[in-house]
């Protein structure tokens, strides 16, 4: 079958050199896939944190690889490598700040890709695997977020790891093994840190490359879901192709959330507390802002004493990761419309007022804790 | 209906009006939409699935006239991508338009082979026997540095002189030289927290009984007598492992307050609200002829109920 749309007489250099790997590996062919993939329903803003969370993490993976260059992982170093990357290094702070400020970054978005393919319904049936990926992937980023909080090795990452992982001793029978194995002895020191840059470094960027992988290739085996609305008739007349309007959207989220990303690492530069050290002095530890709705949740009585403390360290999450693991095999009902789901909608919504209120909350606790 | 095979003849109503060359396909439904005919040579018509009446093996048949459509305008090429063009997911499962089978021989070595399965299975097992020497020595060398023997060596922690009033807590910081296996020794900052007791706090801690200490393996390392009126508790909160304060409560008055979550104990280190699951833990303590606090530095599992010690 001849494709006139992709061949033409090659006449520039440039062109004959693309046309020369063209022939040997079918690079137009690819690309034309690539970019042809038809969006049922016509492309939307919706749809955009997928692409930008990958954006995110060729960022995240671009200025990791930089910070790699004079951090230490090391007890008597990491302190001391990490300041010097903040006030010697030129552009020391702005790499820094950008990989801090990225991680937050990626949090928001895979809460935000996450909540869209759950209010649009996209992991219904055929898309379960799909969603199942993306459970793994969250729970990597998660990963990514709590393993490098501890290598700048100051007071607030030293204190979030002692509590982390103190809440997985709380896992049954094995709790005191595994707590013991992330932490490389009985209290976290050097081994913590070696174990912790590890996983952050090697394991975590390897698993979800490969995941991220899989995900995309989930996704485009499976199609796009497409709007919760419309007959067939309306979503075929707005239907386009992944290219252009919805790489066009893609890379204009792209380029907002660098920009935030940038602005952040300029306004709200990285500070380290003192360097860690088993007495935290006049800090109060405190996680990351995007645990904090949980940190406060623990401070609740019926998470007190030591069935409690299972409760609200190992129950709780790991229920709620059963649950969202379930949603596509219980959930099979093909109404994808999110306004004839009252009980997915209710609960999304309560999910994200008890984040909002929690987080508020350990916020305003903050002043009377002085 | 069958899909209409390339190259089939089609017919209209009142005669043979060329051969399918193309078939267009809804992206979506992944049902076949249109056929393109030749028209014996003069131009293609793009004709919609709805005009045909019937598909036969290599015959499509329309429910039109020939005039009808060589009515329809030209068929417009560009308007279209090849499906080697396009990401469209089980397009394969849908689409029976080859006008046969696309075969590659089998290798004549391949042809007679039996066990297959055999060969199949033998693969995995020995896949597997390569990783099962790996696995222990794997977990061994991971879990080398969990489990260290205690420290029981008394530390100097400051001078009693330091506390002024019965049942208030003192904070005493200190710093203590470790050497974590290949390291080279650092100096750690650490804190106890040390109160006179009166013999009110004293009962309440001891319930009138000696305190014991043992080492790893079980043996009494020391006793904190009952009337003995210092005791020292250690840094840590025994919910999650933060670091409680000493602070003046709206209600409950003077307590150790842990800023993590929360608990409160009172002078007594007893639980009076919050989630931990016990009091705070008493350490050996000692107090040498010209007033130097001395303690074993042990530290205790958080959030179990009872005391297990893990340094």
């Amino acid at each position: 079958m001849k494709q006139p749309s992709i061949s033409s007489a090659p006449s520039t250099a440039i062109e004959k050199i693309v046309a020369f790997i063209d022939t040997r590996v079918g690079l137009k062919e690819i690309q034309a896939k690539m970019l042809n993939e038809p969006v049922p329903g016509g492309s939307r803003w919706a749809y955009v944190f997928g692409s930008i969370l990958l954006f995110i993490f060729a960022m995240q993976a671009l200025t990791g690889a930089l910070l790699m260059f004079y951090y230490v992982p090391t007890t008597d170093h990491a302190y001391a490598s990490t300041q010097y990357i903040i006030h010697e290094v030129d552009y020391g702070w702005f790499l820094l700040g950008y990989h801090f400020w990225g991680s937050s970054a990626m949090v928001v978005c895979v809460i935000a890709h996450m909540s869209q393919v759950f209010l649009w319904g996209a992991y219904k049936p055929p898309r379960e695997l799909l969603w199942l990926v993306g459970l793994a992937l969250f729970g990597i980023v998660i990963g990514f977020g709590f393993t490098g909080y501890l290598l700048p090795w100051d007071q607030r990452a030293y204190w979030a790891t002692t509590v982390g992982v103190e809440m997985v001793d709380k896992v049954p029978l094995l709790g005191d093994f595994l707590a013991r194995f992330l932490k490389g002895g009985p209290t976290p020191g050097q081994m913590t840190l070696s174990r912790f840059f590890v996983i952050h470094v090697m394991i975590l960027p390897a698993a979800l490359m490969a995941l991220a992988g899989l995900h995309l290739f989930l996704f485009r085996v499976a199609a796009p879901a497409g709007p919760f609305t419309g007959t067939p008739e309306e979503i075929k007349a707005k239907t386009d192709y992944f290219f252009p309007r919805q790489i066009w959207k893609d890379i204009v989220g792209m380029a907002a959330v660098f920009a935030t990303i940038c602005s952040l690492a300029f306004w709200e530069p990285v500070v380290l507390l003192e360097e860690a050290t088993p007495d935290p002095g006049e800090y109060h530890p405190e996680p990351e802002w995007y645990f904090l709705f949980y940190f406060q949740l623990l401070r609740l009585k019926i998470f007190a004493g030591e069935f409690g403390q299972f409760l609200g360290a190992v129950a709780l999450p790991v229920l709620f990761m059963i649950l969202l693991i379930a949603l596509p095999f219980f959930d099979k009902d093909p109404e994808r419309n999110i306004f004839k789901r009252p009980i997915a909608l209710i609960s999304w919504i309560v999910l994200m007022a008890v984040m909002v209120v929690f987080t508020v909350s350990a916020v305003i606790n903050r002043e009377f804790l002085d | 209906m069958q899909q209409p095979k390339l190259k089939s003849k089609v017919r209209c109503t009142d005669r043979d009006i060329g051969e399918v060359t193309k078939v267009v396909l809804d992206p979506l439904s992944h049902e076949i939409s249109h056929i393109v005919v030749s028209m014996n040579g003069s131009g293609e018509r793009q004709v919609a699935m709805g005009h045909v009446l019937a598909v036969l093996d290599d015959l499509v048949e329309l429910r039109a006239p020939s005039s009808d459509i060589a009515a329809l305008p030209p068929f417009k090429r560009d308007d279209y991508v090849t499906t080697h063009e396009v990401e469209i997911s089980h397009l394969e499962d849908n689409l029976h338009v080859m006008p046969g089978e696309v075969l590659v021989p089998f290798p004549a070595l391949e042809k007679d082979v039996k066990r297959r399965t055999f060969f199949m299975n033998f693969t995995h097992v020995i896949g597997f026997l390569i990783g099962l020497p790996m696995a222990y020595p794997i977990l061994r060398f991971l879990m080398k540095p969990m489990y260290m023997p205690f420290d029981n060596d008394w530390f100097k922690v400051g001078n009693v002189s330091k506390i002024k009033q019965d049942d208030i807590g003192v904070q005493f910081q200190y710093k203590k030289t470790v050497k974590e296996v290949y390291m080279p020794e650092s100096e750690v900052e650490k804190s106890v927290w040390i109160l006179k007791a009166s013999p009110e706090v004293l009962d309440k801690v001891y319930q009138g009984k000696d305190q014991e200490f043992r080492d790893a393996s079980g043996r009494v390392i020391w006793t904190n007598k009952k009337d003995f009126p210092y005791i020292a508790f250690s840094g840590k909160c025994p919910h999650l492992g933060c670091a409680f304060k000493w602070r003046q409560h709206k209600t409950l008055g003077q307590v150790f307050l842990c800023p993590c979550h929360l608990s409160i104990y009172d002078a007594a280190g007893k639980v009076l609200d919050g989630p931990a699951p016990r009091a705070l833990d008493a350490l050996p303590i000692r107090i040498s002829a010209n007033g130097e606090v001395e303690i074993v530095d042990m530290e205790f599992k958080a959030g179990v109920k009872n005391q297990i010690r893990i340094i």
